[in-house]
């Protein structure tokens, strides 16, 4: 999915996306939904971090004091009986620590994993090019390369194999560099999108000849 | 709030609440009876009720009167493009005075802004670079003066008056140019004709900076705004991730034997990857020259980070524009003045009398105190690097104490002038940023050995109190596994081990070998036991320079008690592979073919009966024999491997001790703009009344502005894939030299395998030095250069009755030695 922002002549950004922006309620109402359900396993696995400090250190087993039966009660109560007791009482009697740990772990995993790829290409007329791709997580940002137009020898649109089909592909050849450096690694869009991109990307980059 | 004080005021409140107890307690139970008496829930209700009210009433009321006040606003803003109209009309600007035909046609404006810029309505001058034409780089806003006055104030640079270094340090990283005028913020006249030598600018809250730039005038802006790097805390901007080693030392270090090959293969690499380099040159058909602005990006730069300072500058100078100098003090002002001044002038006059007589004596020690030790370091350096014969090895390349020993004193000869080169930092403007990659390194380094000093001391204590249970604990350890329990697997391999059946007459002899040279080695461990304990308090003192040295100490002390195995393994190593050579041959010849050594290929040869019957023989014998030989080679090349990698932990350890960037994990978590990995840009959404007014472009000429690009110049952190660069360097070529098919031919095989040279495993750690360190020569003139300026005026003593005077003076009248008097 391309889709490009041109405040001015001079400036372009291109992204493309595995995920098309939502539109539809349809979309909408999932993507909330998809939220959603992060946030409560999220939840879920705080309070399943909480009954294992429960069970690690356990809280002391003194009745509680008749002066302290208002907040103090409510909080020992909460460290004793956590809320959602089913699950992970359920869990706690049927499975050892090892298989906890490793369910949280892809819990966490989970939650933190995004589900598109995003890539753009910024190019801005007197400064240069940015490729970007974006984390496959939330828990740490996306990876830039800024690339000035003065070490820019040319842009092209190449052919590679890719497993057993045959892709194209944009590339910035840097100078002095080994290795050319790829628009779009991970989603490597078709030729048409590739094309369009390389003649708003010349035209955007270098002045007009008079 | 300072960090300092907040940790302090913190320290406070935590100390004081342990002091009064009782109060916390008191508090508690305020809250819990508070709780059982239903007050919180009545606050919340009426907080609650509170909050309804505010939503259902306040709110809508605001969201009106905003929507009226906008529509009151924007119509004046009509009358007077109306107004100006006229105006324009009247005095006609030439469409193409001082811009050129081309830029006419294709031009576009580029402005970096800072985006700490005041947004207020108070009109101001714009003070920056012109980098080219319609390049320009805003340093700062000049509020409340007129732009005539500021141009004037630029000439004779009065505005830079009172900085501590010479303004040309600064002018001459940004591109030799001086400041200019470059237009005005907020001017009441807008016009709306379009002047590149003049621009006009609008800055709100809530849209930004906005250039009065008509869009029939043919050009496009891109405003590009950039948040200042604050210079005192050492921030700056990079185009190129900022480098914590050391320079490129691979030709020092890597290339020795194991590796040779390994740089060899990447050597043909790189060539291979340049010619493809070459050949891609020859596909690129158009060329395109370079544009100003396209060159103008790493002045930009040094601009950026040089912005803050000049920027504080200026706005401390702003008075000085367009003001005449103010009449000498009165007598009575002047004793006013000294009398306010009096305590401070006390404790200048102390400091002075401080640095003039006591401060050169104790620096003249210090600096003799320093030399001796330089002169000791390198005695033990030539010591541990001497070689009795050219190729010999080294004692720093056979054992890790020396190794540590070395790398020790070498850190400790390149401080002095390290710390040298960051002192003259101070004598010049924060802003210049060359010297912030051996700061890291300094303190780093500085860092690691105190920290390696804390640990040591820690562990050394343990085992100083200790010394008896850790001897013999030791002991115990090094009986189990090196004598008792090689002899129990000597044993067993001697009888069948598994069910194997094998050769007993050769089990039984070569058994019999190896355990009566472990009986031998146990009785000479027997006479060095005493010795234990001794020994191990050696440790333990050791430990107070630092836990590293214990470390490489018992890295040493296992490779000594562990002798026998090593020469188990080459024995036993050794009759393997000769008996697997001699298998080899003899199948050739069992196959009527002969190994030509030659032509390096085999040829079939005629063999007379007697010769292919004996060597058929002597094939089935050996044979047979093989499995024997190589279960107990098997055995000891395991001890053997496993003693490597207990050497590896303790190296890896060491090398943690040594290099890890504790000091550049803790500036990327504090402060991720000190390490700059690079630099990025943003393109932000366009304000959305400069959106609308674009759109409204056709129908209302007069307020249609030029399209603008807002762009955000960002900082990246250094990655901590670079931050760890030389360790994933080193585990790459561990890696390629260890897992390579070439070693386990080797083992296989039974041929010797290379240990990895001391060389290759240390590059790491003296990543951080110089490969030449400083000589004692050059030591000593750096120290008493040093000495001789700390003498005579002192930078930072003497500076500051200096720099009082000077503040004082400035109030007063002008000094007449400023550096641009000349």
């Amino acid at each position: 999915m391309l889709s490009i922002k041109r405040p001015t002549p001079t400036t372009v950004l291109y992204t493309v996306s595995t995920r098309d922006p939502p539109q539809t309620l349809v979309a909408r109402t999932s993507t909330r939904l998809i939220q959603l359900a992060r946030l409560l396993a999220s939840i879920a696995l705080a309070i399943l971090l909480l009954h294992e400090t429960c069970l690690a250190f356990p809280p002391p087993t003194t009745p509680p004091s008749p002066t302290a039966h208002g907040l103090a009660s409510t909080i020992q109560a909460l460290r004793l009986t956590p809320p959602l007791p089913s699950l992970t009482h359920l869990l706690a009697a049927h499975t050892t620590r090892l298989w906890r740990v490793l369910t949280s772990l892809g819990l966490a995993y989970l939650i933190n994993r995004k589900t598109h790829t995003t890539e753009s290409l910024l190019v801005i007329r007197g400064l240069g090019v940015q490729t970007s791709t974006s984390s496959p997580s939330y828990l740490w940002t996306s990876s830039t390369r800024f690339i000035p137009t003065s070490s820019i020898q040319d842009v092209f649109i190449h052919e590679a194999f890719k497993g057993f089909e045959c892709r194209f592909y944009l590339c910035i050849v840097v100078e002095g560099e080994g290795e050319v450096v790829v628009v779009f690694p991970t989603i490597l869009p078709r030729r048409s999108a590739l094309e369009q991109i390389w003649r708003g990307t010349r035209a955007c980059l270098y002045e007009p000849k008079t | 709030m300072h960090p300092v004080s907040v940790l302090t005021f913190g320290i406070f409140i935590a100390g004081y609440i342990t002091a009064r107890w009782d109060l916390v307690t008191r508090v508690y139970e305020l809250a819990i009876f508070a709780w059982d008496h239903g007050v919180i829930t009545r606050a919340a209700k009426g907080f609650a009720i509170l909050s309804i009210l505010f939503a259902l009433f306040l709110i809508p009321i605001e969201r009106v009167a905003a929507r009226e006040a906008a529509i009151v606003s924007s119509k004046p803003g009509l009358s007077e493009a109306k107004s100006i109209e006229p105006d324009d009309l009247q005095h006609p600007r030439p469409p193409d005075a001082g811009i050129s035909a081309r830029e006419q046609k294709h031009g576009l404006m580029r402005v970096f802004w800072p985006s700490d810029a005041p947004r207020d309505d108070i009109p101001g001058v714009l003070v920056g670079w012109r980098n080219s034409e319609l390049d320009v780089l805003v340093v700062g806003v000049l509020q409340g003066v007129e732009a005539r006055n500021v141009e004037q104030a630029l000439r004779v640079q009065s505005i830079f008056r009172g900085s501590v270094h010479p303004i040309d340090n600064i002018l001459d990283r940004c591109g030799h140019q001086p400041l200019h005028v470059l237009g005005t913020l907020n001017a009441p006249s807008a016009t709306t004709a379009f002047d590149a030598k003049l621009l006009s600018l609008h800055n709100t809250r809530r849209d930004g900076p906005r250039i009065d730039c008509p869009r029939d005038a043919g050009f496009t802006v891109q405003i590009v705004m950039f948040d200042r790097p604050d210079p005192r805390n050492m921030q700056y901007l990079s185009k190129t991730p900022i480098s914590l080693a050391l320079g490129d030392k691979r030709g020092a270090f890597g290339s020795v034997p194991p590796f040779e090959t390994i740089d060899k293969e990447e050597e043909a690499e790189k060539k291979r990857k340049e010619k493809l380099v070459e050949k891609l040159k020859l596909h690129t058909v158009v060329r395109h020259s370079s544009t100003l602005k396209e060159l103008a990006l790493p002045v930009i730069i040094n601009q950026i980070n040089c912005s803050a300072e000049l920027n504080d500058l200026m706005q401390r100078n702003i008075s000085m524009v367009g003001a005449r100098f103010k009449r000498s003090l009165s007598v009575s002002e002047r004793v006013v003045e000294s009398a306010t001044n009096l305590m401070d002038s006390m404790l200048l006059w102390l400091k002075h009398v401080f640095f003039r007589n006591v401060w050169p004596v104790v620096a003249q020690i210090f600096v003799l105190l320093l030399m001796a030790h330089r002169v000791v370091a390198e005695a033990t350096l030539r010591v541990l690097d001497w070689r009795p014969f050219p190729h010999a090895a080294a004692l720093k390349d056979v054992s890790a104490t020396a190794q540590q020993v070395d790398i020790r004193l070498q850190q400790f000869c390149y401080w002095p002038a390290q710390y040298l080169t960051l002192q003259r930092r101070r004598g010049d403007w924060e802003s210049i940023a060359n010297s912030h990659p051996e700061y890291i390194r300094f303190y780093n380094s500085l860092w690691l050995v105190a920290n390696d000093v804390i640990i040591g001391i820690a562990v050394g204590s343990y085992i100083l109190e200790n010394a008896d249970s850790v001897g013999a604990q030791i002991d115990n350890i090094v009986n189990t596994y090196s004598i008792e329990g090689l002899q129990r697997t000597i044993t067993w391999l001697m009888d069948q081990p598994a069910g194997l059946k094998l050769n007993n007459e050769l089990a039984k002899f070569l058994g019999d070998f190896f355990l009566w040279v472990i009986d031998y080695w146990d009785n000479s461990m027997v006479q060095l036991r005493p010795l234990l304990p001794h020994i191990v308090r050696l440790i333990g003192w050791s430990s107070f320079a630092g836990a590293s040295l214990p470390i490489s100490l018992v890295s040493d002390l296992v490779s000594l008690l562990t002798v026998h195995i090593y020469s188990f393994y080459i024995a036993s190593a050794r009759i393997y592979n000769w008996q697997l050579t001699v298998i080899i041959s003899l199948f050739h010849l069992f196959r009527g073919k002969k190994r030509n050594v030659l032509r390096n290929r085999i040829d079939s040869c005629d063999y007379d009966l007697d010769q292919l019957l004996l060597g058929t023989i002597l094939f089935t014998l050996l044979f047979f024999l093989l499995p024997t030989v190589a279960i107990f080679y098997a055995t000891f090349a395991g001890a053997r491997m496993a003693i490597i990698a207990l050497k590896a932990a303790l190296d890896t350890w060491l090398a943690c001790l040594n290099h890890f960037p504790l000091f550049a994990i803790m500036l990327r978590l504090k402060d991720s703009r000190r390490l700059p990995g690079g630099i990025r840009f943003e393109l932000q959404d366009t304000p959305s009344a400069l959106a609308s007014s674009v759109s409204r472009g056709p129908d209302r000429h007069a307020q249609a502005m030029a399209p603008t690009s807002y762009i955000k110049l960002k900082s990246i952190p250094l990655p901590l894939s670079q931050i760890f660069s030389q360790y994933a360097q080193l585990g790459h070529r561990l890696r390629k030299h260890y897992l390579s098919p070439r070693v386990f031919l080797c083992l296989v095989s039974g041929q010797f395998v290379p240990p990895i040279h001391r060389k290759n495993m240390y590059s790491l750690q003296y990543s951080m030095l110089p490969i030449q360190r400083v000589s004692i020569g050059e030591l000593w003139r750096l120290l008493t250069s040093k000495g001789q300026k700390d003498g005579s005026p002192h930078p930072n003593g003497n500076a500051g009755p200096g720099h009082g005077k000077g503040r004082q003076g400035k109030s007063s009248k002008v000094a007449p030695t400023y550096w641009w008097s000349k």
